[in-house]
């Protein structure tokens, strides 16, 4: 029952991002198809150079050859829908190209290992930041769910609706200002400090330098989390199945934190998962300003630099990313409801 | 729904609104929101920003990179703040040196510990002019400043400017009142002639430059025979001290007034996220009721389309947008929408299914009512409180979607956005120097309004939602 | 006959910001053993609020008041200490089954797991052990053992109600409260569940209290019946008492039985009690019933008419009634 609606939304999942790929291939397609095209330049004036021997009328046919072969490689020369949907097919498969400047730690050009060496950067801060988040907004939104009304439960309120509009970069410039430069307690940015520190010093300093960032998307995120886990626990505190159990002498503790909770737990997920993804977009600038090379920042690079290739990869890649955590969410609801793991005849 | 009912759901309303003090707190801030915009001339310094931000010329008076006068009241040494004098007082007098003249005066009274920046004098003048400037001290020696002799002029600016034009009069200053020693010993080069006129004469003059306080007078003569056959002029004399700080928020390095940058970037706030809010939230609740209204193919088909955009992380595809095709702020708020109108969607859906079932409904059309009537008199009412609470809570994602785009400098650089001044500062490296008045101010208004359009939204959805009550 | 369960001027009050709702006003009744007591009367009235109330678990804001006496089986379980009454006293003493048992499993634990969890609560017992009690007493509401391993919403109406009579029985309680165990079902299963009651209740010694809003059930299952009304008792009786002969005494259940069409006698209109239940936060001065009565006196409107005995047996609280 539940592999098959698995499968399914997987399916769907990929389909979505398959479309996706085209609409931004027809959207792009003349930014793309510009670079493309000195890129293609480029190939063949380098070439060209490495020739010797050879006269100038060999010298122009042999270019002109050359780049025609390659126009033709690009597709270049075919009609608009079937440019657009090669495009969209490579990049489906992944296949992003070269940068124009943006190099990888390496040095390599290839726009792929250029986002896969800052896909992870980002993973990491932001999964240790939900882990948190959760953790925080299940205990704080279970002590507001246990005395509702009173004095925490309004004073958290009144401080989530504070921290709502704030922007998640305003907030990490001020803690950057308070704990780098009046406190001095952490470096302002970067992912290691230089030069590098080997073994387990390595993992600290990764640590020291991952603690603001993620400090920053802890602090904003956990209160929204516990307002609305706070809700949820309140009205499923009011159905009867609750009473029932309490009826039936199961403790108050095991109340709240079994059938409340794992009651609670498919929208809870749901909910963190959704914060998860929306502060993602946010991440674009949050990387910037605090130096980290992940996927985020390679945006604000690849613009100033007008690198489109790294550009339209890392589109490809965030909405992939995105895509795919629609898809988990909605199988790690199916996987915590039994209404839907185990279907219904009822 | 008669005009009777609406304003007794809103009596109803305002009655519990009025109960919550978090939303009369967002709702008093709102309104004093409104007012500074639409009072907007007499809160800004500088009444024509909006065309001149991007004008050097504008701004020249202005000290670069100067804290917000306040920060004297912390300072151990008081810096001199800028500060613009427009009506001198003018009187005819006997000069002994130029006869009659004509003699505008500034009195600048001056009680600081470290001098101010500059003296500029500005006035508009048509024909032949020729002008004395001389400031008065207060220990009665007069410092002569320069001579400005212009012809030709139609109305044209004419500008004297203390730290450009008086350095060699100062120098005469200097020799006058101070001793060989004292000059050969002290580097004059990086002294600024300001820092001169309002130090005390003496020993310490060039190495000390204890502060001179008092009135000063600064005077401007014109022979009067000038003004004798009235193709003479001149008017709009008006002085400007430029002082090491300025104004309610300082300046930037460009020398820009930034409180009066934030007061202009408010109505832009407001207005993109107010307006993308709407918008986005009324299109939202329509698609779900239509969604839920027609069903079958209708709604399959709205149900893919409403996928495909969920599916759209929002500011990466907008950041790209805008690095590419660098649109207006037009574009950007319709892009905006674009995105935002999925919010409301799902719930307003599945509400309007509820209320699809419900008998009226049936009754309605056995009483032959066309389906946009429907909609429009049973549906659409019954889910506009809830889009309501949803517009204000979807106000502070707006703006922050669009400062984040200034922030990148992707924004449209005609208007003036907190995000735009975040922009700036960033470029000229505001962090790194501690300029906080620059960083801090616009990042705050964002928060706050974010805060504000919170509090509202919040205690919208309270009153609407009554089964989260408490009692 | 000895008396199960005392109840003595029961007060439950929910003190919201509007106001103290007097659900439950000086209500007195005894149950005695074996026997079962039908609690009737409309939505509102306070039935369902009477028996949360004897598992002592009024819902906040709801507060049991002081004066208010429940004794069961001689002990005053007011005095007893919260601790005291989860463990020893619900469930093991007392046990409810549900209304509308569509809501009351978690939908998240199998049938099995908030079993066995309830069992393992009270007794100290391995799991094999308590598996096999469950099989015995599903066995007996005439389901599978393969019920413990799916999930409620698996179930249809009829087997989750059964699975809740088994859960309230497996304890051995004495007394067992069901509140509308049959209202959300089909008349057919309806009958399954109450002939299955009545078997267990000659089993096992059971006391009964029933509450419903149906009058002809509760003509079919009680043997003695309370109707109440805005958290008062109006009448008190036996079955022969109320639906016989002699026919009730207070006017409003005279008017409950009128409103209830027979199958054999042609029915032209269909009678209806005015008015709405009154406001509980501010009930009306007098008898609660007075302005909706078709044989109300000027003194209803001005004293509360007590509980009087007017025949052995027979409860009534109305002026009409009395000597």
């Amino acid at each position: 029952m539940y592999k098959w609606y698995a499968f399914k939304r997987i399916l769907r999942g990929v389909f979505m991002f398959a479309l996706l790929m085209c609409l931004f291939s027809l959207l792009f397609n003349q930014v793309n198809e510009q670079t493309q095209r000195s890129q293609i330049n480029e190939q063949v004036k380098m070439e060209s150079m490495k020739l010797r021997n050879m006269r100038s009328e060999q010298l122009t046919a042999w270019r002109d050859n050359r780049l025609d072969q390659l126009t033709k490689l690009y597709k270049l020369d075919r009609p608009l829908a079937e440019r657009v949907l090669f495009r969209a097919l490579n990049t489906i498969t992944f296949r992003f190209g070269k940068s124009t400047i943006i190099k990888s730690s390496k040095g390599d050009q290839d726009v792929l290992t250029i986002l896969l060496e800052a896909l992870p950067r980002t993973m990491v801060l932001f999964s240790v930041a939900i882990v948190f988040e959760l953790i925080l907004g299940i205990w704080l939104g279970l002590k507001k769910a246990q005395k509702p009304g009173g004095r925490l439960d309004k004073s958290t309120s009144f401080v989530t609706m504070i921290i709502y509009g704030m922007p998640s970069w305003w907030l990490g410039m001020m803690l950057i200002l308070l704990f780098v430069y009046v406190l001095k307690l952490f470096p302002s940015g970067g992912v290691n400090s230089v030069p590098t520190p080997q073994g387990f010093a390595f993992v600290l300093d990764r640590l020291w330098h991952m603690a603001l960032p993620i400090m920053t998307l802890v602090i904003l995120g956990f209160w929204s989390l516990a307002f609305v886990i706070r809700n949820l626990v309140l009205g499923i505190l009011q159905e009867d199945y609750i009473m029932s159990a309490r009826a039936r002498g199961v403790p108050e503790r095991k109340v709240l934190f079994g059938h409340t909770l794992r009651t609670a737990a498919p929208p809870i997920v749901t909910m963190a998962l959704l914060s998860l993804l929306a502060s993602l977009s946010g991440a674009i600038i949050f990387e910037g300003i605090f130096s980290w090379p992940g996927l985020g920042n390679l945006y604000w690079v690849a613009v100033q630099q007008n690198d489109i290739p790294v550009l339209m990869g890392d589109l490809a890649i965030t909405t992939g990313v995105y895509q795919a955590g629609l898809v988990f969410l909605d199988l790690i609801y199916g996987f915590l409801d039994p209404r839907i793991k185990v279907g219904g005849k009822a | 729904m008669s005009m009777k009912d609406f304003t007794y759901r809103l009596g109803e309303f305002w009655a519990d609104f009025r109960k919550e003090t978090s939303g009369l707190i967002g709702l008093g801030i709102l309104a004093l929101c409104v007012v500074v915009v639409l009072l907007e001339p007499v809160f800004l310094p500088y009444k024509d920003i909006d065309g001149n931000w991007r004008d050097i010329t504008y701004w020249e008076d202005n000290p670069p990179a100067a804290p917000p006068a306040w920060t004297n009241l912390f300072a151990k040494e008081k810096s001199a703040t800028t500060i613009r004098f427009e009506s001198p007082s003018v009187s005819d007098e006997e000069d002994p040196e130029y006869g009659p003249v004509r003699v505008f005066t500034f009195k600048y009274p001056y009680k600081f510990d470290k001098s101010p920046l500059d003296i500029i004098m500005r006035a508009k003048g048509t024909g032949m002019l020729f002008m004395n400037i001389s400031m008065e001290r207060p220990d009665g020696n007069s410092v002569f400043l320069g001579q400005v002799y212009q012809d030709g002029l139609v109305g044209d600016q004419i500008r004297f400017a203390v730290d450009t034009d008086a350095r060699g009069s100062v120098y005469e200053f200097i020799r006058d009142h101070a001793s060989e020693e004292a000059i050969s010993q002290s580097d004059s080069s990086n002294v600024k002639p300001t820092e001169i006129i309002f130090a005390q004469t003496g020993e310490k003059m060039l190495s000390e430059r204890i502060p001179l306080k008092g009135d000063y007078l600064y005077k401007i003569k014109i022979p009067a025979s000038l003004f004798e056959d009235g193709s003479n002029s001149i008017e709009d004399v008006r002085l400007v001290v430029t002082g090491r700080v300025s104004g309610v928020l300082g300046t930037d390095t460009s020398k820009r007034d930034i409180y009066s940058g934030i007061i202009a970037g408010l109505k832009w706030a407001l207005f993109i996220g107010l307006i993308t809010s709407i918008i986005s939230v009324l299109v939202g609740v329509m698609y779900g009721i239509i969604c839920a209204y027609f069903g079958g193919a209708t709604d399959t088909i709205m149900s893919f389309i409403f996928e495909v955009f969920v599916s759209m992380p929002m500011l990466p595809i907008l950041i790209v947008l805008s690095a590419i095709f660098k649109p207006s702020i037009w574009i950007i708020i319709g892009s905006m929408i674009a995105f935002y109108w999925v919010g409301p969607v799902k719930t307003v859906r599945s509400m309007a299914l509820q209320i699809k079932e419900e008998t009226y409904i049936e009754a309605a059309k056995a009483l032959g009512s066309s389906k946009w009537r429907i909609i429009f008199k049973h549906m659409a009412p019954l889910l506009l409180p809830y889009s309501f609470a949803n517009m204000a809570l979807s106000v502070p994602g707006a703006i922050v979607a669009e400062s984040s785009l200034s922030l990148l400098g992707l924004g449209d650089p005609t208007i003036i956005s907190w995000g735009q001044i975040l922009h700036d500062a960033q470029l000229s490296g505001a962090t790194l120097n501690g300029l906080w008045w620059w960083i801090v101010p616009p990042g705050l208004f964002i928060a706050v309004m974010g805060m504000t359009f919170a509090f509202l939204g919040f205690a919208m959805d309270k009153i609407l939602h009554p089964k989260l009550r408490t009692r | 006959m000895e008396k199960l369960l005392e109840v003595k001027n029961l007060r439950l009050y929910y003190h919201t910001s509007k106001g103290a709702v007097r659900a439950l006003d000086d209500v007195s009744f005894d149950l005695r053993k074996g026997e079962t007591l039908g609690l009737v009367g409309e939505s509102g009235c306070g039935k369902t609020t009477t028996g949360v109330a004897l598992l002592k678990m009024p819902s906040p804001p709801g507060r049991i008041e002081e004066g208010s006496k429940i004794i069961l089986s001689g002990r005053d379980i007011m005095t007893l200490p919260e601790r005291e009454v989860r463990k020893n006293v619900r469930w093991e003493e007392v046990s409810m089954v549900f209304q509308g048992a569509m809501n009351c499993l978690t939908p998240v634990y199998t049938i099995g797991k908030q079993m066995l969890e309830t069992l393992h609560e009270h007794r100290d017992m391995d799991n094999k052990q308590a598996e096999e009690l469950i099989t015995e007493y599903l066995a007996l509401v005439g389901l599978p053992p393969e019920v413990m391993g799916r999930y409620p919403h698996e179930m249809s109406g009829g087997m989750k109600q059964r699975i809740v009579i088994a859960t309230a029985l497996f304890l051995k309680p004495k007394l067992v409260i069901l509140d509308e165990p049959t209202t959300a079902l089909d008349v057919i299963v309806q009958a399954q569940i109450i002939n299955l009651l009545k078997k267990l209740k000659k089993t096992f010694e059971l006391s009964f209290i029933f509450i419903t809003h149906d009058l002809s059930l509760e003509a079919e299952v009680s043997d003695r019946i309370c109707v109440m009304y805005a958290g008062k008792i109006a009448e008190l009786g036996t079955n022969q008492q109320i639906y016989g002969k002699q026919g009730p005494m207070h006017p409003y259940t005279e008017k409950l039985l009128q409103a209830t069409p027979l199958l054999r006698k042609k029915v032209d209109s269909l009678s209806y009690i005015p008015g709405t239940p009154p406001d509980l936060i501010d009930p009306p001065k007098g008898c609660r019933f007075h302005p909706r009565c078709h044989k109300v006196m000027d003194k209803c409107s001005q004293e509360e008419p007590p509980l009087l005995e007017i025949e052995p047996g027979h409860m009534v609280a109305c002026w009409r009634c009395g000597k």
